[in-house]
This record gives structure tokens, C-alpha cells and sequence, in this order.
């Protein structure tokens, strides 16, 4: 039987109702369990799960991040808060929580509190809509990955509007850097999904990962996850991408002047965006949830054992991330958006052409065939 | 944004080399301090463990003392409350005036026994303090560790030097001997009127007050008046604190050499 975490949800909720209304009398008993009500507390709890997922995974990336950055330097990284600094994080947080929240004298307020906001619920949403597993969701939303990468795309506008009303030199430098890299990678990442989509023939994440059980995307789809891991490291504004931030030059770029709770926003969106593009780049070419058929069946059967796999592998994905941050300098802007405009297109444009062979090929001697069209 | 032109490009070697190369040696740190980093976690783990030790020899090539902290380190002091004589020598020569000295017990009522305090807020470890004791009782230990939330902590009694003296940590060298053509204690004999200030005060009790030979008067002269006796310095026992120079009323007292 497949659950999706909303049915979870509403069983939670219904139950929730019910055995409150045995313990109402009459008439209100029945109108709190028949009413639109178990709608509405199914919704609320079905947030609530995603909203807790994301922070605790957006959490966790961050020390997972931390410590893996600490070995790469040659040092521990975060080690005294909770169990290897696993805590230290939700401490972090905390100490921005209880921080004063100001606003510069001269900034907009509509814009410089918008901003992060905005920012860190469009990041939100993109969590909420991606499946982390076969029962995540009822696959009612045909063209999630579209609706992914538009929502992903809004976040230079947000980032403008918050660098812009902030009213600082540096954070308007490091705006206007944000929206150029961004919209410059915004392309070739869409090109190279476009690759994938012909291969897989559905913009619904739930059939691209049921697309890649002969074989996972990323062997004969390489230049395509080449160009989209490249992008997202650029959209995700990492190392060595991440000029809108240099802290050489524009002390903290777009955020230099947010400080508190404002700045927390930045910051768990920028890692909730990590997470996302991690997952992404799973769901595309990483085959999602499942495993190789030829791994033992006992792999995958155990309850859950799709979001554990499905989290492994975003976390090896993020690795990689960290991985590249910590090898490579930052690049200048010139070779930024050269890189982006006149190599990253004329690739991603290659891979859709490679794509498109493959679906006539339909079979690989090295990596097998692809099911047949339409089914599963 | 594109819109200037582009530094020339010199394309030397392949630029999938300028990605892959760094990447490869950040892996194989990765994969090196996977099994331990070389950060010592300072306060739970320290260089002198003996763990630590080989590594840090081979490193510096050098043969070393306790641990990393070489035998002369100049850390926290080590008073010997004991023998301490309280000849202000270490407060006179302290460069940063960070020695204070305080009262401890064990001095008689009149004459209290004073001993250092020292403010290491102020120290900076020069270990003068130390070369200048004449006997040997204040000695730089090898302990570093003092930091501490409260700058009153900071401020070290005497009672609190001691405890690190009984610890019997490695101690900065002590030196002893004195120069050879060092300046003696001189009287000019006419001034002085005897009043013993310079014996009492003395740490190291090494003035005596001596009959002189009494003078015989001239018919008709008034001499002044007089005690007679005045100071007799024993040059080997003197430390040359120069308590007896400041405590002198009449400054009969002064540096010099024997005639
Ligand atoms: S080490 Fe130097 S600065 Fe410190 S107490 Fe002794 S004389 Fe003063
Ligand atoms: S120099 Fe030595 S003997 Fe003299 S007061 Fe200081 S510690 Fe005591
Ligand atoms: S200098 Fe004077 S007070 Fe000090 S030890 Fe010598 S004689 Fe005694």
C-alpha cells in the first residue's frame, strides 16, 4: 500500500478530530468531525511535517557541512554542543533568534523585511513540492519539476529587493552580482533539465525517478549533470561561485546589513537551497529513491527505506558540493558569465542533442535500455 | 556585464587540470585527516601528552623538554614563601611594576614578613623578577595556563605561587652567584648618628652596629652629640637590596667601592 505523507497527515488529523468528539457532547462532537475541519488540520499538519523536515535536514546540511569542511582543512570541525556538535547548529539558531532585529535608518522597510522573507518561503515551498519518496506525494502535480525550477528562479528578484532597500553600497553590489549570476545560470540549468525531460519524457519527478530503474541518468546524461551541477553551484551562490558574498570584497554582499533572526532567514534559505538543488540533482539523475535491481531486494523493502536512501544520496551529493568548495578559489566575475553564457549553453544545448539520440538509441550496450514509452 | 573585453587568456595547460588538480589534493587531505586531523583538541588533549610528543619532536627536529615547554619556559612563578627574605629586589626591578609586596604570616608583630604579588594582568614574563632574588626563591615555572573569566584571578597572592612552587614543576634556571666588582654598602662615617634604622631594617641581618672608639674632646670644644656606634657592613651576606640606603635619616648611606 502506498501512503502519501498527506494521507498521514489526514489520517493524523481525523483521528485527532474523532477522538475529541467522543469526549464533546452531541451535537458539537459531530460538527467538529464532520465539518471541513479535518481538511484544514490535515493541511496544517502536513505542513508542519515539511516545514520540520526541511529545517532539521537545512540544520543538519550545515553541520554536515561543517564537519566535512574541518576535515578538508585538517581540523574537527563544530565538536562540542550535543553529540560531535550535532547541536550546535539549533544553538547557532537560537542565539540569532534571541538577537536584537533592526533595521538601518535609511533602508526601505517594505523591502529590507520582505526580502528575507519572501526569500526563505519560496525556498520553503520548492521543499514542499519535491517527493523525497515513492509515498511522498499522490503525483497530482504533473509538471512539479517546472514548478521547482520557477520557483527556484524567483530568488535573484527577492535577493535584489532585499540588497537594494538595504541601502548599502555593498549589498547592492553584491545584488546586482546575485541577479546577473543567477539569471546567467538560470539558462543552461533549464537546457540541461530540458535533457532529461526528453530522456524521461514527463515533467512529474515521481516518473523520471520510475524512468531510471534500468539505468540511473547520470552515465549516459554526464554532460547534462555536468552543466546542472555547475548551475546550481552557481544559483546556490557556493564556492566557487559565490560572488555575490565575497566577503573580500563586499564584506557580506546582499546581506551585509541583516543581522538576527533576518540574517538566519538568509542563512537557512541559502542551505534550504542547497538542499534542494542536492535533491534535484537525486531526483534527475541519481535515480531518486530506488536502488540498482541488481542490489539484494532487501535493500529497499524495509519500511522508510526510501527516504533513507533517498537522503544518503543527497547527502553524498551535498559532499560533493562541500567538496568543491573546499578545492576551488573564487572565480572572477568576467569568467563567471563567460563560463556561463558561452560554455555552460553550448553544452547544456549538447546534451539535449545527446538526449535526443538516446531516446531513438533506447539502448545502451554499457548501461542497459530504457523502459518502454509510457509505461513503468 | 560582459561588455569589457576579456583579458587575454594564456592557455598553457588544460583547464579541466586547473578544476581537477586542487580537487584531488583536497581529497587526499579529506581522506588523511579522516583518521585525525592534526588539530589537538587543546583543552582535552594536550602537546604533552606523550601520544603528542614524538610528533612534535620529529617536527621541530629539536629535543625538547616537558612536554612541548621547553625547561627555561618563562610561565607562571613559583615562590618559595620560606626562604623568601623580603628584600623588595623582585618589585624594584619588575619592569611593568606588577609586583606588589603584601604581608604574609610568619613575621614578627613590628617587622611583618612581606613576599610578592604578583598581577600577571601586568607580567610580561621578562623574569626579572626572578634573576634579581638573591636567594633563589622566586622561579619561573613551566605552567601557561591562566586564563580565567575574572581579571581579579589574575592577581597572584603569594599563598597561590607557593601552591605552584609545591608543585615542583621545571623552573627557569636560578643564578646565584654575584658579580665580582659589585658596588658595596659605604658610610660617610661623619653623618651618621647611630640610629640603627639601616640594622633593623636589613633583610638579611648583615649590619652590625659597632662601638667606635670614642673621641676625646679638646679643651674647650663642644662635640656633637652622639652614640656611639654606627654600622658595619658584612659584604658577603649583603644582597645589595638597598633597603638600609632608603631607610637611612641622615642618606650617610650610598653605593661604592671599598678603598
Ligand atoms: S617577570 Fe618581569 S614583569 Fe613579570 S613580575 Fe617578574 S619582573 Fe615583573
Ligand atoms: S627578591 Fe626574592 S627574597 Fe627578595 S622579596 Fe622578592 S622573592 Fe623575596
Ligand atoms: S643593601 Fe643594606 S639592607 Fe640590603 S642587605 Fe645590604 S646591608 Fe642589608
Amino acid at each position: 500500500m502506498v501512503t502519501t505523507l498527506y494521507d498521514v497527515a489526514y489520517f493524523l488529523s481525523s483521528s485527532l478530530l474523532d477522538a475529541l468528539g467522543t469526549h464533546l457532547p452531541g451535537i458539537l462532537g459531530t460538527a467538529l468531525t464532520n465539518s471541513g475541519l479535518i481538511w484544514l488540520l490535515a493541511a496544517v499538519i502536513f505542513g508542519a511535517i515539511l516545514l520540520g523536515a526541511s529545517m532539521i535536514n537545512t540544520i543538519m546540511l550545515i553541520w554536515f557541512e561543517r564537519k566535512m569542511l574541518g576535515r578538508f582543512m585538517d581540523r574537527r570541525g563544530a565538536m562540542h554542543v550535543g553529540f560531535a556538535g550535532l547541536l550546535q547548529n539549533f544553538a547557532d539558531g537560537l542565539k540569532l533568534f534571541r538577537k536584537n532585529t533592526f533595521k538601518p535608518r535609511e533602508a526601505d522597510a517594505l523591502g529590507y523585511y520582505s526580502g528575507p522573507t519572501a526569500y526563505m518561503v519560496t525556498s520553503l515551498l520548492i521543499f514542499g513540492i519535491l517527493p523525497i519518496s515513492s509515498g511522498w506525494s499522490d503525483g497530482s502535480l504533473p509538471l512539479t519539476l517546472l514548478l521547482a525550477l520557477v520557483i527556484f528562479s524567483f530568488a535573484p528578484l527577492f535577493i535584489f529587493v532585499s540588497a537594494w532597500s538595504s541601502n548599502n553600497k555593498y549589498s547592492l553590489l553584491g545584488g546586482m552580482r546575485s541577479a546577473a549570476q543567477m539569471i546567467a545560470y538560470e539558462v543552461p540549468i533549464l537546457i540541461a533539465v530540458v535533457a532529461v525531460v526528453v530522456v524521461a519524457g514527463s515533467f512529474d519527478l515521481t516518473t523520471i525517478v520510475n524512468e531510471q530503474q534500468n539505468y540511473w541518468f547520470w552515465g549516459p546524461l554526464f554532460l547534462a549533470l555536468v552543466v546542472f551541477v555547475t548551475g546550481m553551484l552557481a544559483e546556490m551562490e557556493r564556492i566557487p561561485f559565490d560572488l555575490p558574498e565575497a566577503e573580500a570584497e563586499l564584506v557580506e554582499g546582499w546581506n551585509t546589513e541583516y543581522g538576527g533572526m533576518l540574517f538566519a532567514f538568509f542563512m537557512l534559505a541559502d542551505y534550504l537551497r542547497a538542499l534542494v538543488g542536492s535533491i534535484l540533482v537525486v531526483l534527475l539523475f541519481l535515480g531518486g529513491w530506488t536502488l540498482p535491481s541488481y542490489l539484494p531486494a532487501g535493500l529497499t523493502s524495509f519500511p522508510l527505506a526510501g527516504i533513507l536512501w533517498f537522503m544518503i544520496k543527497t547527502y553524498l551529493v551535498f559532499g560533493l558540493f562541500v567538496w568543491i568548495r573546499a578545492s576551488l578559489p573564487r572565480v572572477r566575475t568576467d569568467q563567471l558569465l563567460r563560463v556561463g553564457w558561452m560554455r555552460m549553453i553550448p553544452l547544456s544545448l549538447l546534451s539535449i542533442v545527446l538526449a535526443v539520440v538516446l531516446v531513438a538509441v533506447r539502448c545502451l550496450p554499457v548501461f542497459g535500455c530504457l523502459p518502454p514509452v509510457g509505461g513503468t | 556585464m560582459a561588455a569589457s573585453a576579456p583579458p587575454p587568456e594564456k592557455t598553457e595547460e588544460n583547464p579541466i587540470l586547473w578544476v581537477a588538480r586542487p580537487m584531488w589534493t583536497a581529497a587526499r587531505q579529506f581522506a588523511k585527516s579522516l583518521v585525525r586531523p592534526s588539530t589537538i583538541i587543546y583543552p582535552f588533549e594536550r602537546l604533552e601528552d606523550p601520544k603528542f610528543r614524538d610528533e612534535v619532536q620529529v617536527a621541530s627536529g629539536k629535543p625538547i623538554g616537558v612536554g612541548h615547554v621547553w625547561d627555561n619556559y618563562r610561565g607562571v612563578h613559583a615562590l618559595n614563601i620560606a626562604t623568601c627574605i623580603s628584600c623588595n629586589l623582585c618589585a624594584f626591578s619588575c619592569p611593568d611594576v606588577c609586583i606588589e609586596m603584601v604581608t604574609v604570616p610568619g613575621g614578627d608583630p613590628k617587622h611583618p614578613k612581606k613576599c610578592p604579588q604578583i598581577d600577571y594582568g601586568k607580567c610580561s614574563y621578562c623574569g626579572f623578577c626572578s634573576d634579581a632574588c638573591p636567594e633563589g626563591c622566586l622561579s619561573m615555572t613551566t605552567r601557561y595556563e591562566l586564563s580565567s573569566p575574572k581579571r581579579a584571578d589574575l592577581v597572584y597572592s603569594p599563598q597561590k605561587m607557593y601552591e605552584v612552587f609545591q608543585r615542583k614543576l621545571p623552573m627557569s634556571p636560578i643564578r646565584l652567584e654575584r658579580p665580582a666588582n659589585e658596588d658595596a654598602i659605604l658610610l660617610d662615617a661623619p653623618l651618621c648618628i647611630g640610629c640603627n634604622a639601616c640594622a633593623r631594617d636589613c633583610p638579611t641581618n648583615c649590619i652590625t652596629m659597632l662601638d667606635i672608639p670614642k673621641a676625646v674632646a679638646k679643651p674647650g670644644e663642644k662635640l656633637p652629640r652622639r652614640i656611639w656606634k654606627e654600622p658595619v657592613v658584612n659584604d658577603s651576606d649583603c644582597v645589595r637590596c638597598g633597603t638600609c640606603i632608603s631607610v637611612c635619616p641622615k642618606e650617610c648611606l650610598f653605593w661604592g667601592t671599598h678603598p
